[in-house]
């Protein structure tokens, strides 16, 4: 029993993330795949790498439809051990369909 | 005006939606839509067209495979290729089609007339039901799955379904549509007995009009993006309605059993009110049995729809990946699946009455990484014995963080439709994603086969299909599906363009 529960709980924390935030719309409209950015923040957020998460695939006017923060084991290990000096994330990012396309067609 | 050009990702690794497989790719895509102030036209469509067909002839000529690609939302690997994908999630145009753009030969009724609608490829379910149920069009979807995160063509290529009795599924709204197969073909492919565009419309999109028979369009309808790109539907709708949801918790009684296994409303809760949708899940671990119905409302006058999912600030709920940690938690106690396996019913399913558009009831869901789901079709009158049967299994093997929702849908005539009897009873089998819950799934067709019972499964959900049980399944539709292949893309060559492992494991490739 000890053993399944050691088991489970080392799997949990390696296979899980440690923290995770998803934020979206209330009706996200995904223009494709997510995409995926590693970034640090050192020295408590006042040195950020890098400098800010650009969203360079949300082409021609799109704006974002969702975003995930999270930290898996690792990440949140050495942000542990750092006392927060260093704390690295995945940062995904969806970019937004740009606008609800008009209704062609009709009439006649 | 002019599309922006396809925009090159060097994206190496490919997630499904819920991320329960990734796989290995050359590079994606991203197709664009031209601007448009007045809505889509068939320039529109064939400055598309030109863009897929140049990639599909640069992917040939680098020697690479392609797939389109909607919203990964696929629980299996059928849409899936090693090489180029083309994201068409932005591809979101719609034209409600003109009167005098139908074929004097149409023979739907003048209301079927003025409900046809074209839309794009890349417009997820969530896009369609919006554009159908505004107030100038006044139209709606007759059935839909659960979810509304995948796009049209992408739900509609892998069978998708709801529970609406007296309908189809999700790709028998299709009466036409726009393939394009290679760097200089493309077809417009409509059923023989049921033509939709006059010529003169499909001549000026530039496509090979293809009607000479039903089987062609019965092939691609249904055939997971192995045809080529579907770059656009054409489907019929229903002028807009509202439902009614009545949830009700009930026991798995001798009359229940009537419903569930004969769609016989006579019993309780039912008392002969006979609804328009019917979904009943069972949790194998009790005798409970969660009832969503749900009545049709004509003639909704101006409501308003409102599809806003929202989260209270200070509401608690699952994780956006809170299931990857509960299937190894579950795998190792698994004490504490049955009571778990009530809880999670309360989050899958929505059981607060309400009366809404049906893009509203079978609208945004919060997002869950890492959920399993596989789904059975069976006859009707194999209902019973399907479900005690894999009751049994779950008692064998379980428990099994899945619950079993039994859902109803009528034949479809394409070739190799999941809903492929009279009047189906689908068995989707949801929950977690677990090592438990895959030995289920891996379980459930063996069980069901050595009960001497026809299935069908689910093309888009977790599936153990084989060749055997392919050709088992659809019998003499199966060389109709794949001599539909060969004759819309006559060289093996360019065939190969869009064989990926999932239909060579089924005996669908080459």
């Amino acid at each position: 029993m000890l053993k399944r529960a050691i088991a489970a709980l080392a799997m949990a924390a390696t296979t899980s993330g440690c923290m995770q935030y998803l934020v979206q719309p209330p009706q996200p409209s995904l223009a494709g795949t997510p995409q995926t950015i590693e970034a640090k923040s050192y020295a408590g957020g006042k040195v950020q790498q890098p400098g800010f998460i650009s969203a360079a695939r949300c082409a021609n006017g799109e704006q974002l439809a969702r975003v995930l923060v999270k930290r898996n084991f690792a990440q949140g290990f050495v942000s542990w051990i750092t006392l927060g000096m260093i704390a690295p994330a995945t940062i995904e990012y969806s970019c937004a369909n740009a606008s609800e396309p008009p209704m062609g067609g009709g009439g006649d | 005006m002019a599309a922006p050009q396809p925009s090159f990702n060097p994206k190496k690794l490919w997630k499904n939606f819920h991320e329960t497989y990734h796989q290995v790719i050359d590079g994606e895509w991203d197709i664009f839509m031209p601007q448009q102030t007045a809505g889509l036209t068939v320039a529109d469509l064939k400055e598309t067209t030109a863009q897929f067909q140049k990639l599909i002839g640069d992917a040939k000529q680098q020697g690479l495979k392609v797939r389109a690609i909607g919203s990964s939302w696929s629980l299996s690997k059928a849409p899936t290729t090693s090489g180029w994908t083309f994201n068409t999630n932005r591809l979101r145009g719609r034209l409600k089609v003109k009167a005098t753009d139908v074929d004097p030969a149409y023979p739907g009724t003048a209301g079927q007339k003025s409900g046809l609608y074209l839309f794009q490829c890349g417009n997820t379910v969530a896009d369609v039901n919006k554009a159908l149920e505004t107030d100038a069009q006044k139209r709606a979807l007759f059935t839909s799955g659960a979810a509304n995160g995948q796009t049209i063509v992408g739900a509609t290529q892998c069978g998708t379904h709801g529970s609406a009795l007296e309908f189809g599924a999700l790709h028998d709204h299709i009466v036409a549509l726009h393939l394009i197969t290679t760097a200089d073909k493309h077809y417009w492919i409509e059923r023989k007995s049921r033509p939709v565009m006059a010529k003169a419309w499909v001549d000026s999109l530039g496509a090979k009009l293809m009607r000479d028979d039903d089987d062609l369009f019965n092939a691609v309808v249904v055939s997971f993006g192995s045809f080529g790109v579907v770059s656009a539907v054409v489907l019929e709708t229903a002028p807009r309605y509202l439902l009614e949801t009545r949830p009700t918790q009930v026991k798995l009684t001798e009359d229940l059993w009537k419903a569930i296994g004969g769609l016989d409303f006579s019993v309780e809760p039912f008392n002969g009110d006979k609804p328009y949708f019917f979904q009943a899940v069972i949790n194998p671990s009790s005798d409970d049995v969660l009832i969503m119905v749900n009545y049709r409302r004509d003639d909704p006058g101006n409501f308003q729809p409102n599809y806003d999912l929202i989260s209270p600030p200070k509401s608690i709920g699952p994780g956006f990946d809170a299931l990857s940690t509960l299937g190894v938690i579950l795998d190792a106690f698994k004490g504490v699946i049955p009571p778990f396996s009530k809880l999670a019913a309360k989050q899958l399913f929505d059981t607060t009455p309400k009366t809404g558009t049906p893009g509203m009831i079978y609208g945004y869901k919060p997002p869950l990484l890492h959920v399993a789901s596989g789904s059975i079709a069976v006859a009707l009158p194999d209902a019973r014995k399907t479900i005690e049967t894999l009751i049994q299994l779950y008692k064998d093997i379980g428990p099994v963080p899945l619950v079993l929702g039994c859902r109803y849908v009528r034949k479809s005539p394409a070739l190799l439709a999941f809903n492929r009897f009279p009047m189906g009873m689908m068995i989707s089998i949801d929950g977690v994603d677990s090592t438990t819950s895959r030995a289920f799934f891996a379980a459930a067709p063996d069980r069901v086969e050595a009960a001497g019972i026809a299935f069908t499964q689910h093309w888009g959900k977790i599936n153990s299909y084989t060749p055997q049980r392919v050709a088992k399944a659809y019998g003499a539709n199966l060389q109709k599906w794949l001599d539909a292949r060969h004759k819309l893309i006559p060289a093996a060559a360019d065939r190969a363009l869009f064989d990926n492992d999932y239909i060579k494991e089924r005996g669908l490739a080459g």
